[in-house]
């Protein structure tokens, strides 16, 4: 056994060795490479036998090394290479790697080589490339993505951004006050952000912070508005908000396309209404007008005889009789004509009024007539309302779009439309109340809003308010508008509660 | 010839219209006959129809257009007063091209009607007078020969006898024999008359 030992030679215990090692003679010059070793550094035996050491240097490092191994050879002795710090190795696909090198002497019949061991510290540096790759990686979605990214302070009030959100807003501060960051936003859009803000650190819910607002670039001296979407989510510490992290995105290209698209949908829908109108006026024209030149001959068959000095009676009762049935025919083509144009029963359905008005209010922001700051006074468990959902959505939108509208006129910096909703129980009638910020209605005007073709509007077609009331007298309720308000137009309706 | 008494032919889909404006038209003294729709109209049709129509535009089947269209091919003379429910100024520009008298917006004033109605019938009076001018003047010119007409045709240029008969290569004798015949054939009294008779049958121009 102990023989066996003995007779075990180097080279077989030389490569044996989980450790990759190699053997260098006095002048640097590789003799032997494990198996280990040569996995380690990419080379096979004949490649890496007979050649420097410093082949398997970083070429920055191979000068020094000449003179650290020169002194090696002063005063050889075991120890390690570097003083325990890792070192770098060169591989042959060019790859650095960091490695722990010890060394031991040997000397034989005069020869006299160096052992090195290799023990590969890449643990550490894996730990810091998977880091680095991570980071690397969220760069680039972020750049991807032209997401910037914030961190919001609550408690001190302070912005951390980074680059691409510091670009988006043209700063070069590191950090940036609420306070600052709050005059950068549109003021049309500030209550909005605010309240997003306020209901995202809120502790009792535990909403996301999601808003949408424009801000000032003021880069380059040009003031330019662009439309950011922020995401984000709160940070509660000891019940309370303690950080707003999230990110931000130049939206701009998207509203401004949205803007496009929304404008030709409304063109569009115009042109369709004015049609509707046009053929729905030909079409009672043209009823009209036959028993209407029928009525003005026989009219004037009749004033004619009756100017001439010996009239005949006969004609004055005939073309009196004829004006009597044209007028007559004139009413029934025009009750016709109502009953189909209103041929389809209204399906009433059970309405919850507060869920209506929240989703009338997305529609009317959806089709472009957004920016305002919502009030909602809803009635928590209000009975059910009977009603056609769709009209009485109709009206609402129809009536959120006028208010917006008046206020975009009026040039309002921070629009507001207040909708309140109550039960009367003496009639037991739901009562809605919309009410905008905008200049109100002149008085001269009141009396017309509600007749067909009134507009006030350059493109309107004013059929708007009198389609609505026809919607909600339908509906079994009324629409009619607050004389007295003084901020702003105050419209009303009703609607019966379900049975 | 007298022409006889004119009429007005109302072509109305609508019995109520026919019916007032028929009352109306009458009470001024003026005959009317009315029709229920173009092709009544058409088929009523008789050379004698003298006056003026009254035409409904919009009108089931045979449209009051479609009609004016069909008046002309066929080479009725009567003037047409339309009538229609919404004045839509392309089609009456259209129709007035093609020979309307008027282009009336329902309802309309008796003031208005009876002025145009007599408007019409002057109009029809000269359409039928010029047509009859035409047929005389058609007959008038058969009655020449070959070598007449030819005279005739450089004559009304106003080219002298001498022109005339180095023109055609005959002695100027000849020409004036011609010139003689071709008067007496067609009743004119100088040259003028004749320059008329061949506009009035189409020939001269």
């Amino acid at each position: 056994m102990t023989d066996e030992l003995t007779n075990l030679s180097f080279r077989t215990l030389f490569d044996a060795t989980v450790e990759a090692k190699l053997l260098v003679d006095a002048a640097g010059r590789i003799v032997l490479a494990n198996p280990a070793a040569q996995l380690l550094f990419g080379y096979n035996e004949d490649e890496i036998c007979e050649v420097m050491v410093e082949m398997l240097i970083p070429a920055r490092y191979r000068e020094k090394h000449r003179r650290y191994r020169a002194l090696f050879l002063d005063n050889p002795k075991k120890r390690t290479m570097g003083d325990g710090k890792a070192l770098a190795a060169l591989c042959r696909d060019g790859k650095e790697i960091l490695l722990d090198i010890n060394l031991s002497p040997i000397k034989t019949q005069g020869q006299f080589y160096v052992l090195a061991g290799f023990n590969v510290t890449d643990q550490r540096l894996k730990a810091e490339e998977a880091l680095l790759a991570s980071e690397e990686r969220l760069r680039l979605a972020k750049q991807a993505a032209g997401l910037g990214i914030f961190d919001c302070d609550c408690k001190n009030k302070i912005i951390y951004w980074d680059e691409k959100m510091r670009e988006l807003w043209g700063s070069s501060n590191e950090t940036m006050s609420y306070k600052e960051f709050l005059a950068t936003i549109h003021p049309q859009d500030r209550a909005a952000r605010q309240v997003a803000f306020e209901s995202a650190i809120d502790t009792t819910g535990h909403e996301g912070f999601k808003a949408e607002y424009r801000i000032i670039n003021p880069a380059n001296g040009v003031e330019r508005w662009r439309w950011i979407s922020s995401i984000g989510q709160v940070h509660f510490k000891d019940g309370r908000a303690d950080r707003l992290v999230g990110v931000v995105r130049d939206v701009t290209e998207q509203k401004n396309l949205q803007k496009k698209l929304q404008a030709q949908r409304n063109e569009t829908e115009n042109l369709f209404k004015q049609q509707v109108a046009v053929r729905t006026a030909s079409a009672i024209a043209h009823e009209l007008n036959q028993p209407l030149t029928a009525i003005s001959a026989y009219s004037e068959v009749a004033l004619h005889a009756l100017h001439q000095e010996a009239f005949n009676t006969d004609n004055l009762k005939k073309a009196l009789e004829g004006c009597v049935e044209q007028a007559q025919r004139a009413g029934r083509s025009i009750h016709e004509l109502l009953a189909f144009l209103q041929k389809s029963e209204t399906e009433t359905e059970q309405l919850n009024l507060n869920d209506l008005i929240q989703e009338a209010l997305g529609i009317a922001r959806n089709d472009g007539f957004g920016g305002f700051h919502q009030v909602l006074s809803l009635q928590e468990n209000l009975p059910a309302a009977q009603g056609n959902r769709l009209q009485v959505q109709k009206v609402l939108v129809n009536l959120f779009r006028n208010a917006v509208e008046a206020m975009r006129i009026a040039n309002v910096p921070t629009s507001k439309i207040s909708v309140s909703v109550q039960t009367l129980a003496e009639t037991n009638m739901a009562l809605v109340v919309v009410q905008d910020n905008g200049s109100g209605l002149d008085k001269d005007m009141v009396k017309y809003i509600f007749d067909p073709f009134f507009t006030t509007k350059p493109s309107g077609i004013g059929m708007g308010l009198s389609i609505s009331r026809a919607l909600i007298e339908a509906n079994g309720g009324q629409l009619w508008l607050d004389p007295d308000s003084k901020a702003g137009a105050k419209f009303h309706f009703t609607l019966p509660l379900a049975l | 010839m007298r022409n006889p008494e004119p009429v007005v032919f109302i072509v109305d889909d609508e019995p109520a219209v026919r019916d007032s404006l028929t009352l109306m038209i009458e009470q001024a003294g003026i005959s009317v006959q009315s029709f229920e729709s173009a092709q009544a109209f058409l088929n009523a049709y008789g050379s004698d129809f003298f006056g003026c129509i009254i035409l409904d535009v919009q009108m089931p089947e045979m449209s009051g257009m479609q009609l004016q269209e069909e008046l002309l091919q066929r080479k009725i003379l009567l003037p047409i007063i339309f009538l229609t429910g919404h004045g839509d100024i392309p089609m009456s520009v259209r129709a007035i091209k093609t020979g309307a008298v008027d282009f009336l917006t329902k309802p309309v004033t008796r003031e208005k009607l009876l002025t145009c109605v007599r408007f019409a019938f002057a109009e029809a009076e000269k359409r039928v007078d010029e047509a009859a001018h035409k047929q005389n003047a058609v007959a008038c010119l058969k009655k020449l020969t070959q070598r007449e007409r030819e005279v005739m045709s450089l004559a009304v240029q106003g080219r002298s006898n001498k022109e005339i008969a180095a023109c055609l290569d005959i002695s100027h004798r000849t020409v004036e024999i011609h010139k003689s015949n071709i008067m007496r054939k067609t009743n004119s009294i100088n040259l003028l008359d004749l320059v008329r008779i061949t506009q009035e049958s189409d020939l001269g121009k």
